[in-house]
């Protein structure tokens, strides 16, 4: 009985407590309520946790970044700017009830996109149904602007078409007429595949004489790669393209270094700021490395220099490429907002359209045709020494641009795809 | 022929790493017939604690790092049995998959607050850096460690339970538990004893694998399904069991990147079928009574 009676006690002085922690918190308006007119609850669901969490951890604070900066610059229309998150676990059912959960219940204004492909596949059509702007800014499979077009979907980030063919360029620049030999490896679904399949196609249209000798599919995420990777190893490539990324990206460069292989291929790698972070002195100097959206290739961008100090400041750690690309996206569309005067998804989209707003990643124009974003991508080697500023390796100076220009299907050629 | 030595050096590096994430869940399952999901969650945090133990320099500071983690992750198992397993003994196997993957969530997302959502990566002690020659083929000499530490868990773990009192009651705890609390033997203390120790091998697996992966969150989910068909497999609980399917299982995948690369990831699971198919109880495995 005694057990019980203390029960009953502690549970009422939980619950006074809460209570006034709660009564605390609603007593008087905060700073911001009195300083804004209402507020506008912007949406990011993306993938919080398991084995990409660092791409949607680095977008989301870039999202809330991008929300502080507004607000300390007085918000939108006068109100404040909030970040409605969730974890959608990489997983399209998730991510689509997240959405729906923000759109109905936290009435979001506009939805920052999610790390997997499969996963905005399923968020766009929600989106489009209730007319909420979204912003791809990581996910970047050629398919969500093309087959599974809505008009209230934009994408900031180098598609699975522009991506590739920007390191087919770089590679055909370097290589001239001599034949190579061609490994492949890749995750496992659709974005891997897309990816490898139209590199190969951009070498073959860019003239380039190769042969593929192997190509390994192991799974998004796999831990024990040693199978797919000793096949790769005896099927000795000259030159490796690997799609990988994150800690993938790591964990093949960690075990293939093991067996010498860099020694005996050329590797080209998504080696942006995390892996190589993580793989510090192991990040193979000389490798070729691509990625989307790197703050070291934005040279003489005053823009990008501060929104790099306020990253560190706030976070304490350099900004991601998917950072920077959720934060311009987030730039994208509160220019809209501005321009129109208005949250009204319809009266966005028409200001969007064609439109080019002053970015973190320089004027940030979005084609009309299809909204994919006329974006770079970036391709160099990595360097032998640790960069001074960040403390582990980053890239050569030589930064290859590639122009969107060069690497986008035309309007006809997307339009078509449809 | 020449690339044999890489292909053998791939699967006893991937039939290794499977041995050491199913040992202690087969262990576990053996004499508890606990199934633990939270299993992945013990080898994730053997690799994280690592990754903080020896920090980003190389040297000699992971031999001392792989240990403490491994202990440090006993001590969470037995938390966990005294906390949580004790109540579930004896329960439907539903009731206990559910509380351990109650616990999988729990300690998933523990790992993302204490050591956030980056890539972490452990760098190879300097002895065991680089590469060997065998047949004109380079091969990491830090599969030695990986092949080196399951052989040893699997010899120790055979002699544990054959030539040790603690082994002898482990064994007597499967066959007949109540004789065996009827003799004096303090029954709870026992399972609390081999789920500390299963959880040890988990971590001491997560430990001795992070020089050659990404340390991320996600990596807990990622090797149960390996580690669950390795256990099932073999047999649960024969750890002879989890040691043949580990090899059987890493050499069908390596067969399928060089026959069918388009397929290989499906070879394992065509295996465990094809396996299960003829003996539903696992290679090693007895069915239940």
């Amino acid at each position: 009985m005694h057990r019980h009676k203390n029960g009953a006690l502690a549970l009422s002085a939980l619950v006074v407590v809460a209570l006034a922690i709660v009564g605390a918190s609603t007593a008087s308006p905060s700073q911001s309520e009195r300083q804004f007119k209402g507020f506008i609850n912007i949406g990011i669901s993306t993938t919080l946790s398991g084995s990409i969490a660092t791409l949607g951890q680095g977008g989301l604070q870039g999202i809330q970044l991008a929300a502080a900066d507004l607000n300390r610059q007085g918000g939108l229309l006068g109100k404040e700017i909030k970040v409605v998150s969730a974890d959608d676990n990489a997983t399209p059912a998730t991510g689509a009830a997240n959405v729906r959960s923000m759109i109905l219940d936290k009435k979001i204004s506009a939805l920052f996109g999610p790390v997997s492909s499969a996963v905005a596949a399923a968020e766009l059509q929600l989106t489009a149904q209730y007319k909420v702007p979204t912003f791809l800014h990581t996910s970047n499979d050629i398919t969500l602007m093309t087959q599974r077009w809505t008009p209230y979907a934009f994408q900031v980030v180098p598609n699975t078409i522009m991506e590739p063919r920007a390191v087919a360029e770089y590679l055909a620049k370097k290589v001239g007429n001599r034949k190579l030999n061609i490994g492949t490896f890749s995750p496992d679904y659709v974005f891997g595949r897309n990816s490898v399949a139209n590199f190969l196609l951009a070498l073959k249209d860019l003239g380039v004489n190769h042969a593929v000798v192997g190509q390994q599919w192991p799974a998004l995420g796999a831990p024990n790669i040693a199978p797919q990777l000793s096949a790769l190893i005896s099927s000795d490539p000259e030159v490796t393209f690997n799609i990988q990324f994150g800690g993938d990206l790591v964990n093949f460069t960690n075990q293939a270094a093991g067996y010498g292989f860099f020694k005996n291929t050329r590797m080209i790698g998504m080696y942006s700021l995390d892996p190589l972070k993580a793989l510090g002195d192991a990040a193979p100097s000389g490798a070729i490395a691509f990625s989307r959206a790197p703050f070291w290739g934005y040279k003489k961008n005053a823009a990008m220099t501060a929104f790099v100090a306020r990253y560190k400041k706030a976070y304490n750690a350099y900004p991601s490429e998917w950072a920077i690309m959720a934060y311009s996206a987030v730039q994208t569309w509160a220019a809209a907002v501005k321009k129109v005067k208005s949250l009204n998804g319809d009266k966005l989209v028409k200001a969007i359209e064609g439109s080019t707003t002053p970015t973190i990643r320089g004027p940030l124009k979005i084609r009309a045709c299809d909204h994919q974003a006329e974006v770079p991508e970036f391709v160099g080697t990595i360097a032998k020494q640790r960069d001074k500023t960040v403390g582990h390796k980053l890239w050569n100076p030589e930064v290859f641009i590639a122009s969107p220009a060069k690497t986008m299907l035309t309007c006809a050629e997307s339009l078509a795809r449809r | 022929m020449d690339t044999v030595v890489i292909e053998v050096s791939g699967t006893l590096s991937a039939a290794s790493s499977l041995f050491l994430a199913s040992a202690g869940l087969t262990l576990i399952f053996g004499a508890m017939r606990v199934i633990n999901l939270a299993h992945g969650s013990f080898y994730m945090f053997g690799a994280f604690l690592t990754t903080s133990l020896v920090g980003f320099a190389t040297g000699a500071r992971f031999w001392w790092a792989v240990p403490v983690a491994a202990l440090a992750v006993a001590l969470i198992g037995a938390g966990v049995e005294l906390g949580v397993i004790r109540h579930i003994y004896g329960k439907e196997h539903l009731t206990q998959l559910l509380a351990t993957y109650a616990l999988f969530l729990i300690f998933a997302d523990l790992a993302l607050r204490i050591w956030g959502a980056e890539s972490r990566a452990v760098p190879v002690p300097k002895s065991f850096f680089g590469s060997i020659e065998i047949a004109g083929e380079q091969i990491p000499k830090y599969n030695l460690v990986i092949v080196g530490t399951a052989i040893a868990v699997g010899v120790g773990l055979w002699l544990l339970l054959k030539l040790t009192t603690l082994g002898w009651r482990i064994r007597a705890a499967v066959d007949d538990p109540e004789s065996l609390e009827a003799s004096g033997v303090n029954l709870q203390l026992l399972f609390t004893v081999v789920f500390a120790l299963g959880a040890l091998l988990a971590g001491l697996g997560g430990a001795v694998i992070s020089p050659q992966i990404a340390v991320t969150p996600g990596i807990d989910g990622s090797i149960i399904v390996g580690a669950f068909i390795v256990t099932v497999v073999g047999g649960l609980g024969s750890i002879l069991g989890a040691a043949v399917a580990a090899l059987l299982i890493g050499a069908s995948e390596t067969a399928g990147t060089l026959a069918a690369p388009d397929w290989a990831s499906t070879f394992p699971y065509i295996a465990m079928i094809a396996i299960l198919a003829v003996r539903p109880w696992g290679l090693f495995g007895q069915p239940e009574r």
